[in-house]
Formats: structure tokens, sequence, C-alpha cells
């Protein structure tokens, strides 16, 4: 057993990855070519791959400094990974870079207080948002340049100078702390700026596609969906340079601790999405239910399988101990979340850039607020007709396309009191809070409605609206879909094989080297024993 | 458990180390240990043992399943049929609403049917009197124990040696 071994990013690996890059570029292509006039389907994607794959980068700097902050040995023997996988924060820089690009010179309308056809923030203008308005001073070209790039840039030279550090370490002629204690600076400066500033980055690039909700819990879920994302990725990479011959001192002792890992955190995760869930359908405020709403009524395949891949599977498949100490085992499960979280973020983001797509159309047409959505027409019916449109379960859904400028229209006085808003005389106002005290009758059809069987039975409404249909690309991921995540998935390996190419496979000077090759969980498997001696 | 009818002879250790070598060469003379007794639980020991994996989890989860069951069920028949409550214009029937009840009946039904069968298995019961070896052995000694009853001079005399070589710190006899 040699430990001093370096990786060699071979020939044949390269190829592949190439080809691999090729392919997600080639269905890129078509999704743009194949497109509305906003190349929604290609904006999505990108932004949906981007973030995802650069957050899987900063997560693996997230967990690495966490246990080198608390004096974590074990994984000294696979701790070249996750510097490895940081690393690629730099190329995300780029990925992101081009959806900045986008916000400045308007190529994309992914975000929808970015709209350039109508000045939603002047008060004087005939579409005038008052939500966004408020928002102005946060959701604005200059604070997203900044909030993504210029965070990105900041957490990659915090990732660079660990990587340089443990680096510099293998120089030393004996192992001592000098190394460590510098790293360790890194690592520990690094979580506060993780913590504070991912918030803000999952904000800017993920959770304003729909400005006008809010959730408090949504950075936190959001982050953990990337930390799985890497979690899972690491264990895929682990197991790979295992069946290459690398990284042969790696046994089923840290496998366990990082499956745990796996296993815990997805709990964690779910624990997360059950809360923003929770609360959102207990308050059952309508400019919050709406995303759930949305989602539960025309993406139910996306919404329930988001469960399944990142709660039910690893959940049941981890329970047991001797599965995580499993390669197989272990290698299908990372499979499975890996592509769950990539999932979740497709969930994220896709209906709420379809909707901005659609309403940005509209607005281009001239025709938003008007007689598309005349679901209900003023006057002495509406209280009877409000109720037909809660059962048909499409309230909602009217609601967030055009409250703001319905709202203008009727005064511009809808979003600022809920009282006001169930007067009979603001028909969109009056649907987003139908929920509001003057209907008590209704409000379990209501709450039906927004929640419990939102699912079913909405097909009848939704005809006129080819904004909800069914659609490859946003109902579910289309092979393209499938094509663009190989793709990216493709490019980040070829930049993590390349930086893992580049430095001997194990810290050889590391202080808790000795620590991690002797690693045991102490847990007792049945016929184990002999393969523990052997490793 | 009569009194005192067994006779245990025990060797203390001070280090966890020397009582995994003195396991493994106790095995290797084919001497068979009554028990071993750690302060803490030490890695490694039960495979040299050949102790089997506990069972007690696969309880576990018999017992939180029973707990979601129950903890479902019973709310869904409080709020349904026994006594009917709207809470914020929710339906009576609010999945979402029972869940985080029906996890909490989960881990009460999990921790509580553990521990109760746990000390039943061990016979451990409230005004049970504490049968230990040697007090130190919760301390910082570690022990490994032969029911010598109805062994032979010589077989004690053998197991004297295996405690001597193995560099025990102390070798006592007792009856329990």
């Amino acid at each position: 057993m040699n430990l001093n071994t370096q990786f060699i990013f071979e020939k044949k690996t390269r190829t592949i990855l190439i080809s691999g890059i090729v392919l997600g570029a080639v269905c890129l292509g078509l999704t743009f070519f194949n497109d509305d006039e906003y190349h929604t389907r290609f904006w999505t994607n990108w932004l949906h791959n981007s973030v995802y794959f650069t957050g899987i980068a900063f997560m693996s700097m997230f967990f690495l400094s966490a246990q080198i902050t608390a004096f974590a040995g074990w994984n000294t023997v696979v701790r070249r990974v996750w510097e490895a996988m940081s690393q690629f924060m730099w190329v995300g820089l780029i990925l992101m870079g081009v959806i900045v690009l986008g916000v400045w010179g308007h190529f994309h309308h992914l975000y929808h207080w970015n709209n350039p056809d109508v000045n939603i923030t002047d008060p004087e203008a005939p579409h005038f948002d008052r939500v966004l308005a408020g928002k102005k001073s946060f959701l604005n070209p200059i604070w997203f340049t900044v909030g993504t790039v210029g965070f990105l840039l900041v957490w990659y030279y915090w990732a660079k100078n660990l990587r340089q550090a443990s680096v510099d370490q293998d120089t030393m002629e004996t192992s001592d702390f000098k190394y460590y204690k510098k790293q360790r600076k890194w690592a520990a400066s690094f979580l506060p700026l993780c913590g504070f500033l991912s918030t803000v980055f999952l904000w800017q690039s993920v959770m304003s596609i729909e400005p006008h909700w809010y959730s408090t819990m949504f950075a936190w879920y959001s982050m953990v969906s990337m930390w799985l994302g890497a979690i899972s990725l690491t264990v895929i990479l682990i197991i790979y340079l295992k069946s290459l011959g690398y990284l042969d001192y790696v046994n089923f002792n840290h496998l366990h601790d990082i499956g745990k890992f796996l296993f815990g955190i997805s709990v964690f995760w779910t624990y997360l999405w059950f809360d923003q869930f929770m609360l959102i359908w207990y308050a059952n405020n309508g400019e919050e239910t709406i995303y759930f709403n949305e989602r539960m009524t025309h993406y139910p395949v996306l919404f329930w399988g988001n469960l399944l891949l990142n709660f039910v599977t690893p959940f049941l498949i981890l329970m047991r101990n001797d599965t995580k100490r499993k390669f197989g085992t272990m290698f299908f499960v990372a499979c499975i979340v890996f592509f769950g979280h990539w999932w979740d973020y497709f969930y994220m983001i896709k209906p709420g850039a379809r909707i901005a797509a659609h309403e940005a159309t509209e607005l281009a047409e001239g025709k938003h607020g008007g007689e598309s959505h005349s679901a209900i027409a003023p006057g002495s019916d509406a209280k009877h007709e409000m109720a037909a449109v809660a059962e048909n379960h499409d309230s909602a859904s009217h609601v967030e396309s055009i409250n703001h400028d319905e709202a203008a229209h009727a005064g511009g006085d809808t979003m600022v009191s809920k009282s006001e808003s169930t007067t009979m005389e603001e028909p969109a106002g009056g649907t987003e809070h139908a929920e509001g005290v003057n209907h008590e009758g209704e409000k379990p059809v209501e709450a039906e409605a927004s929640t419990e069987h939102g699912g079913e039975g909405h097909a009848e409404g939704d005809h006129k609206d080819d904004s909800k249909a069914f659609k490859l690309g946003y109902t579910i991921p289309g092979l393209e879909e499938i094509g663009v995540m190989l793709g990216f998935l493709s490019l980040f390996l070829f930049f993590f094989f390349n930086q893992l190419s580049k430095v001997s496979l194990v810290p050889m000077r590391d202080p808790y080297l000795e620590e991690s090759l002797h690693h045991d969980t102490g847990t007792l498997i049945e016929g184990e024993g002999a393969g523990q001696e052997h490793h | 458990m009569s009194a005192e009818n067994t006779k245990v002879l025990y060797g203390l250790y001070n280090d966890e180390e020397d009582l995994k070598g003195a396991v493994k060469t106790a095995n290797a003379a084919h001497l068979d240990i009554m028990d071993v007794f750690t302060p803490f639980p030490v890695h490694g020991l039960d495979p040299i043992l050949g102790l089997k994996e506990s069972r007690l989890h696969y309880l576990g989860f018999i017992y939180g399943a029973i707990g979601a069951s129950f903890g479902f069920l019973a709310m869904t028949w409080i709020f349904t049929s026994d006594w009917p409550t709207m809470y914020g214009g929710k339906p009576y029937w609010s999945v979402p609403a029972f869940i985080p009840i029906t996890f909490e009946m989960t881990v009460l039904f999990a921790a509580w049917g553990m521990t109760i069968t746990f000390y039943t298995i061990c016979g451990m019961w409230p005004g049970v009197k504490a049968n230990s070896l040697d007090l130190r052995i919760t301390d910082d000694k570690f022990c490994i124990a032969f029911d010598v009853t109805s062994a032979s001079d010589s077989t004690v005399d053998n197991l004297k040696g295996f405690f001597k070589n193995t560099q025990a710190d102390e070798v006592n006899v007792k009856m329990m």
C-alpha cells in the first residue's frame, strides 16, 4: 500500500468527459433554438445547473472547513477530494457571470424584477408593482452582481488559500501543526462567510425568480440541498477512484461516516423542507401559499418526486447500519440523492421562471392583467364566483400573474391592507385573500384547494393557460435537461480530475494522517472482521 | 438470580489496549471467557469476543412504527370523529399538522420501548441491588472474568498464569 500516490488524469477519461461537455452543449443548443422568444428553457437550464454545481463546490469547501474547525481527523485520507471539488467555484464564477451579464443586458427573463419592457417600480407607470418597488433596493442588477459573482469570488479566494495551505504542508520534512494552524484560520473564517453570504446568494439567484414570494426557510433549505449534492458526489467519486485502484486506504469505516452524513443531512433536509411547507400551509397567507399551490397543482411529479428521491429513498435504505458500509449500496443511494437534489433545484427554479417568462410575454403584448385572466367579473356575484374559483383549484395561480397590475388598475391599494382587499370591488386582490375574514364558510374549501388536494382535478380549469400545461423541460425534466446535467457534470469532473491530478492524493504531512488511516467506527458487522484486517 | 453460587475468577487491567491483547491471547489459548467489563464501550472489542450484533434496533424499528401508526390514527380519530375541531380554517383531517406529533410519537415509542426492553433483558428493575464484581470496573479498570465454579485446581492455576502473562494488574476471586 503506497500512500504517496498521484492521480493520473488519463487520456481516455479526458475524452469521455469532453464528449460529455459536447453533449451538454448540444442539448443546451437544442433547448435554445427550440424555445419561446425569451429562451426560458435554455436560461433556466443554465441557471439551474450553474447554481447546483457551483453549490456543490461551495458546500465541499464548507464541509471541509467545518471538519477542520472541529479538529476532525478521520477525513484526512479523503481531504484532497473535497479540496479539488471546491476549486470548481472558479468555473462557477464564469457560469454565474453569464447569468449576471444576462441581467445587465436583458438577455433573459428569469427575474421578473428585472423586466425591461415596463418599469414596474415606477409609481407613475401603468404596471406599477408596489411589492417589487419596496424590494428595489435589494432586487437590482448591482446587488445581483455582488450577491452572486462577488460572493463567489470571496469564497473562491478562501478555497484557494485553504488548498494552498494544505499543498504547502506536503513540503514539510515531518508532520507538525504549522500549516494545519494556517488551514484552521482559513477554515474557521470561512464558516461565517459561508453562512451569511450563501443566504444572500440563494435569495438573489434562486428565490428572486418569484420575487413576490419569500420564505425565511428558503436559504437553509436550498443550502442543505447543495450540501447533499456535495456529499453524494463525494461518495460517488471516492468509489470511482477506488475502482481505479486509488485511495486503497479508504475503507468502509470512512464510508460509514460519510454515509451517516448522507443519512443525517437527508433527514435534516426533509425537516427544513417540511418546516417551510408547514409554516406556509398553516399561516395560509395567499402571497406565500402561491408557491406551493403552483407546484402541487401543476407540477405534482416534481413535488412528490422530490420527497421520494430525497427523503424516502435515503431514509429507508440508509437507516440500517450495514447499508452505509457497502460500496454498492452507498453508490446506488448516492446516485439517487445526487440526482434528487438536482431535481430539487429543478423544482425550485423551473415553475417560477416559467411564470416570469409568461408574465414578460403578456406585458410585452400589452394584454397582461386583462382579458386572459377574467375568471372573476367584478360585481355583486363576486362572492359566489370566488367560491367557484376556489373550487376549481386555480385561484392562487391567477393571483401570482395578475396581482400587481390589477392592483394598479384598482387604485394600487390591494397590497396595502388585507381588509381592504377583501372588498368586492377588487377582484384580483379579493381572490388573493379569499381565505380572509369575510368568507368563513369557504375556508375549508380554500384550504383544501391550496394544499391538500391541489394535485388532482385541476386539468379542466387550465386549458386556456398554456403556461400551466404539461411541457417537457418544465413539468418534468426532458431528455435535453438530462443531457445538460451530464454536460455540466462532465465539466465539473473534468475540472475536478484536473485539480486532483496536480497534487498528492493524500496530505502526507497532515498531523491527523495516522488517525485517519486507523479510523474505526467501532461498528460490529458480522463477517466483516476479515475484511477489516485486509484493509 | 439466587445469591452467591457462582465462583468468579477475574483479572483487572489498566488499559483497554492491554485488555484487547489479553482477550486475543485467551482466544488463542481457547480459554472460555465468561464476560468482560469496561467502564466505557471499547471500539473493536465485540468482534474479538465473538459477540453477535444486537437485535435491539429491530425492535426499535417496530416500536417506532407502532408509535407512528398510533399517533397518526389517534389524531385522525380524535379530529375527525371524536371531537371534530376546526383550526384556522383547515380541514378536519389535516395531514401536515399531524406530522410533527406523529414524529414525536415515533420517537417516544421507540425510545421507551427500547429502554424497557433493554432493562428487561438485563434484569434491571427499580429496587434491584447492583451486583458488581468490583466497583472499580465502573471507574478506570478493565476486567476479564472466568466462571470457575466447577473448575479443577489445575484449570484455575492455568487461568492465573494467563493473567500473569498478560500483565493483569490484579487477580481476585469472588462469589456472586
